[in-house]
């Protein structure tokens, strides 16, 4: 009997697991058709729409924009999110719960109301979305929590004595930090980076509103694209984009030893 | 500089982002929730309440909150029923197959919206595999209206959400001591009773933050429903979106996303005050 419930019991779960891969292992699956139109299961496999793919500047104009705009995004939260996770950890004292919710709210607000309200700011400010100002504003905040967890995590298991040895025989502030607590954090913040920078490539609200002409990242130009074309090329630079953030996510679990948090 | 004040330092770069690029900007969109409405201009001068009265006066938009209010609602429990026995078995599972499973169940978050969206297109579309399976199998005549309407919606937020509700119920699950259970086993409890008695209530508060993020998170949910409900339906938040970019109407539109704001805020409230009364009862 307890087997039987065992059955049912892993049989659900390996359906909901089903549920959750479905629609990107249909694109995959897509993406290797050989035929005109996009049909499924595909009419033969082949490589056919990855050359087509491959050949369209289009695609690789935003593949190049959202690179650029995920790099910066990720740097810039990357130090700014550090910093602040130390000072959340260490120096908060009572104020800690509401600096942590601070550093969280761009996670907890609705992502389109954080665009548009954006919008308003760059527009009030005059430089609407010529610039790249409101987008990378805009790329800033949907990453700096990421950064921020990460990084306040590894620091909860960061004993202060380590930091008072270091300093007793006669370390310096800066010195303290890169010898001792870098070391110590690095899995936190690489993995925050990472992590940051997937969410960049990969957000598509804070883009759509807050794009200019010829700033579009590659969600925006696949958006674009799907309105009015149906062939299997979409597919494929679909599965380039999953492909990728697959490798980015295997080699830091598998290379790094590390732990991504989404929270 | 003291030493004090050094550590304020850290902080100085993050408080000067969250204040400029977005406590400012919030504030300027209560402010211009208040603004007369403009012909041809976002705005005119002058304040009014009258964008507000605008929203309470037309059902158009009072049954669209409450559409918006009911598929979070249901996406939710959808959530909850389906999210559940996997939170279960990430907590309680051990082995090989683990990371995989944790993996799978992080996939949704890890993968864009428009490739998703895109996804449930070629299943749910009329002419998607689930309709062309189903009429080939000759199990139904006409394809099944699955996209386009709000059970579309609900499917693919269902999906993108269950992450929200399995990762806090996971961690509620892995923080019960193992020995509880035992414990009431032994004191005769069966299998059954021991789960609902033991395992269900000392995870609550798991359910609770799930059930919270994932309705917040729905019912503001703005690409979701752009691209699976297509024209037809449309929740309050793409139409805070149309007012606002396609049809200019600013102050109308800030007005429209501060309501949504605070009676989305006021269900949660609500809700977490009714779950935390029907737990503590329960001790």
């Amino acid at each position: 009997m307890k087997s039987v419930r065992a059955v049912v019991f892993n049989a659900y779960c390996w359906v909901v697991y089903g549920f959750l891969l479905a629609p990107i292992a249909v694109v995959v699956l897509a993406s290797f058709n050989s035929g005109a139109f996009l049909t499924f299961p595909p009419q033969g496999l082949s490589l056919r729409w990855y050359y087509v793919f491959f050949d369209n500047e289009v695609f690789w104009r935003a593949i190049r924009t959202s690179l650029w705009v995920a790099a910066v995004a990720t740097v810039i939260s990357g130090a700014v999110g550090t910093a602040a996770a130390i000072f959340q950890v260490r120096y908060a004292g009572r104020g800690k719960e509401a600096v942590r919710m601070a550093m969280l709210a761009p996670l907890l607000l609705p992502e389109v109301l954080t665009a548009i309200a954006l919008l308003f700011f760059v527009y009030g400010l005059g430089i609407g979305t010529k610039g790249m100002v409101g987008l990378l504003a805009g790329h800033l905040l949907v990453t700096l929590p990421f950064v921020f967890m990460n990084v306040a995590a590894s620091l909860e298991s960061f004993e202060p004595d380590w930091d008072l040895a270091a300093r007793s025989l006669g370390a310096g502030r800066w010195a303290r930090f890169r010898r001792v607590m870098l070391p110590m954090i690095k899995p936190g913040v690489i993995g925050g980076c990472l992590f940051a920078f997937i969410i960049s490539f990969d957000t598509f609200t804070m883009s759509f509103l807050l794009k200019s002409v010829g700033t579009a990242t590659l969600p925006i130009q696949l958006y674009d694209y799907l309105r009015t074309n149906f062939t299997p090329e979409a597919a494929a630079v679909s599965s380039f984009s999953v492909i990728l953030t697959l490798v980015v996510v295997v080699v830091s679990e598998k290379l790094l030893g590390l732990k991504i948090r989404r929270f | 500089m003291t030493r004090r004040a050094a550590p304020l330092l850290l902080i100085l770069p993050a408080a000067l982002v969250l204040t400029v690029f977005l406590l400012i900007p919030y504030f300027n969109i209560v402010l211009m929730s208040v603004r007369m409405p403009g012909n041809g201009v976002p705005y005119a001068p002058g304040w009014t309440l009258g964008n507000f009265a605008k929203f309470f006066a037309d059902p158009f938009y009072l049954e669209q909150l409450g559409n918006t209010l009911w598929i979070g609602a249901v996406t939710t429990l959808a959530c909850l029923v389906i999210g559940y026995p996997v939170a279960l078995q990430l907590a309680r599972g051990s082995g090989a197959l683990r990371g995989l499973r944790y993996g799978i169940v992080l996939t949704p978050l890890l993968v864009g919206i428009v490739i998703r969206s895109y996804g449930w297109t070629i299943l749910l579309g009329n002419n998607g595999v689930i309709n062309r399976s189903l009429v080939g199998w000759g199990l139904i005549e006409a394809p099944l209206p699955l996209m386009y309407n709000g059970l579309g919606i609900i499917i693919a937020l269902t999906h993108v959400l269950l992450p929200f509700m399995i990762l806090p119920i996971m961690g509620a699950i892995q923080g019960i001591d193992p020995a509880l259970e035992l414990a009431a086993r032994s004191l005769g409890a069966g299998r059954n009773t021991a789960f609902r008695r033991v395992v269900v209530p000392l995870s609550l508060p798991g359910i609770q933050a799930g059930c919270i993020l994932v309705f917040v998170l729905a019912i503001s949910a703005y690409v979701t429903p752009a691209l699976i409900g297509g024209l037809r339906v449309k929740t309050a938040a793409v139409s805070v979106v149309d007012a606002l970019i396609d049809s200019f109407q600013w102050p109308f539109g800030s007005a429209m996303a501060l309501i949504l704001a605070v009676i989305g805020g006021g269900v949660v409230l609500g809700f977490a005050r009714a779950t935390r009364m029907a737990w503590v009862r329960r001790r």
